[in-house]
């Protein structure tokens, strides 16, 4: 970014703020649109199609739908608390793109602990999360939140070391120097750790998500649609979005941290579209899981964090560590 | 006034003003979310302070941790939907005196430490110097430290077990 030296740097700040939260806006509408065609798609059907050529206008019509439904709080509400709660909800998942380099020096903010960054704002949605449940004043709602917490808090630990392995063959937690530092080979190729490790990163996304098969939180036959069963109009809208930024934000990362971020072949300048090409992967890795899963138990999902996916990514940070010595020739 | 001073103040009146209504909160709820607010008020002081590893670490572990609080506070009193928990702080009068008292033997033992140099100015990557050092010279208080929490974990499950 040499044209923008002389701008203050509050200015560029602004400027690449507001560019990023737009494209991402947009982004977001067209992947529920993904979402949905995909889905339809495996289950033999043909998806949104009414409105527009092969029903390309319809996140439009959605959003303008939202925007005119009415705004109803139920009246044994916590109104504070279940007003705040979509933005509290939104905020997070929206800030974990700003530490996202699209492309080498193109970001709001290249931190130097990028994927810690990451790992904290994302941690905080579940705030958002339970005042929604806890607010609603709905039986259904908190269940979902309580959920929510049992999962959130067993499924953090394995994201963070299953994202710690790239940090540690990259040598930094700077989501720029991880993608540098995959020039010559992707962490996703390095033999048996890289693959482990992105398998783990996908099932504790997956289950950080809320999705299928992890989304007893929601489960629609028990819960209707948990935390959210008693927002409408605008608010539903902040919540949805919110989930679908944060899903596109992990995909975003995965990208990041397994597959060579801007990477490509072609002129650098298609760096931004080969990292939203795989981000777009990974989303479509994330959907595939959903759609092709049922729904398992509450002691199911604990198991597989506890028993299965933190023993396996401890196990895997050890043999990253041992790999990093061995290859930097022992003595240290 | 420059930014940082600004950011201080904000952050700082912020954090105040989270941290009385957490005692002051009637609603038991309303004060696990006005604790959450002064604990990501201070990762902002710490942010606001070049120690970014330290701020991102308290948002992530404590914005978790919170949570866990709230959870544990309900289920201990088994209200789950219906009545509101309400907080009864007695003595306010009393708590605000050793408040107050021991903010100015603080306030004292600064005063007279005569800090009033500048802030260094932050070159040098402090996370990265944070971890050499964890594992150099702070070796030992880090693995005991590790001890201590695994010996904490062992206790949990050991509570936690189902009845025989």
């Amino acid at each position: 970014m040499t044209g923008t030296s002389a701008m203050s740097p509050l200015l560029v700040a602004l400027i690449s703020g507001g560019v990023v939260l737009g494209a991402l806006t947009g982004l977001l509408a067209y992947v529920t649109l993904l979402e949905r065609k995909f889905a339809a798609r495996m289950q033999s059907r043909v998806g949104p199609y009414r409105v527009g050529p092969h029903g390309l206008l319809q996140p439009i019509a959605d959003g303008v739908k939202l925007l005119l439904k009415e705004h109803l709080v139920p009246d044994a509400a916590d109104k504070g608390v279940f007003n705040l709660a979509p933005v509290i909800f939104f905020i997070p998942c929206m800030l974990i793109f700003a530490s996202m380099p699209f492309a080498p020096g193109l970001g709001v903010a290249d931190l130097n602990i990028g994927v810690l960054f990451f790992l904290a704002v994302s941690s905080m949605e579940i705030v958002g999360l339970f005042m929604a449940g806890w607010g609603s004043n709905n039986k259904y709602a908190l269940i979902s939140a309580m959920r929510a917490v049992n999962q959130i808090i067993s499924y953090d630990l394995p994201f963070v070391m299953a994202a710690l392995v790239p940090v540690m063959l990259a040598g930094s937690m700077k989501l720029s120097d991880i993608a540098t530092a995959q020039q010559g080979l992707w962490f996703i190729a390095y033999p048996v750790i890289g693959q482990l490790a992105f398998i783990a990163f996908i099932v504790a996304g997956v289950a950080a998500e809320n999705r299928t098969p992890f989304d007893i939180l929601e489960a629609e036959s028990e819960l209707i649609a948990g935390f959210r069963v008693e927002y409408s109009g605008m608010k539903f809208a902040f919540i949805q979005l919110g989930e679908y930024a944060h899903v596109i934000g992990t995909s975003f990362l995965g990208a990041a941290l397994f597959l060579g971020a801007w990477a490509g072949p072609g002129p650098s300048w298609l760096g931004p579209l080969w990292f939203t090409i795989k981000a777009l992967l990974v989303f479509v890795l994330f959907t595939w899981v959903r759609w092709s899963f049922l729904r398992i138990k509450v002691d199911q999902i604990l198991s597989i964090s506890w028993k299965l996916l933190l023993p396996l990514t401890l196990l895997l940070l050890l043999a990253t560590a041992v790999v990093i010595v061995i290859r930097s020739g022992a003595g240290v | 006034m420059n930014g940082e001073v600004l950011a201080f103040w904000v952050l700082a009146v912020g954090l105040v003003g989270s941290a009385l209504n957490v005692v002051l909160s009637k609603n038991l709820f309303h004060s696990v979310l006005w604790l959450a607010a002064a604990l990501v008020g201070t990762a902002g002081i710490f942010i606001a302070l070049d120690a970014e590893f330290l701020g991102a670490v308290q948002v992530l572990l404590y914005a978790g941790g919170v949570i866990t609080v709230v959870v544990f506070a309900i289920v201990v009193t088994e209200r789950l939907v219906g009545e509101r928990l309400s907080q009864t702080s007695r003595r306010i009068l009393g708590g605000a005196v050793v408040a107050v008292g021991v903010l100015a033997m603080v306030l004292n033992v600064i005063r007279r430490s005569g800090i009033d140099m500048p802030r260094p100015e932050m070159t040098a990557d402090i996370t990265k110097w944070m971890g050499i050092s964890l594992l150099t010279q702070f070796l030992l208080p880090f693995e005991l430290l590790g001890v201590l929490l695994l010996a904490g974990l062992l206790a949990a499950t050991y509570f936690a077990r189902p009845e025989e």
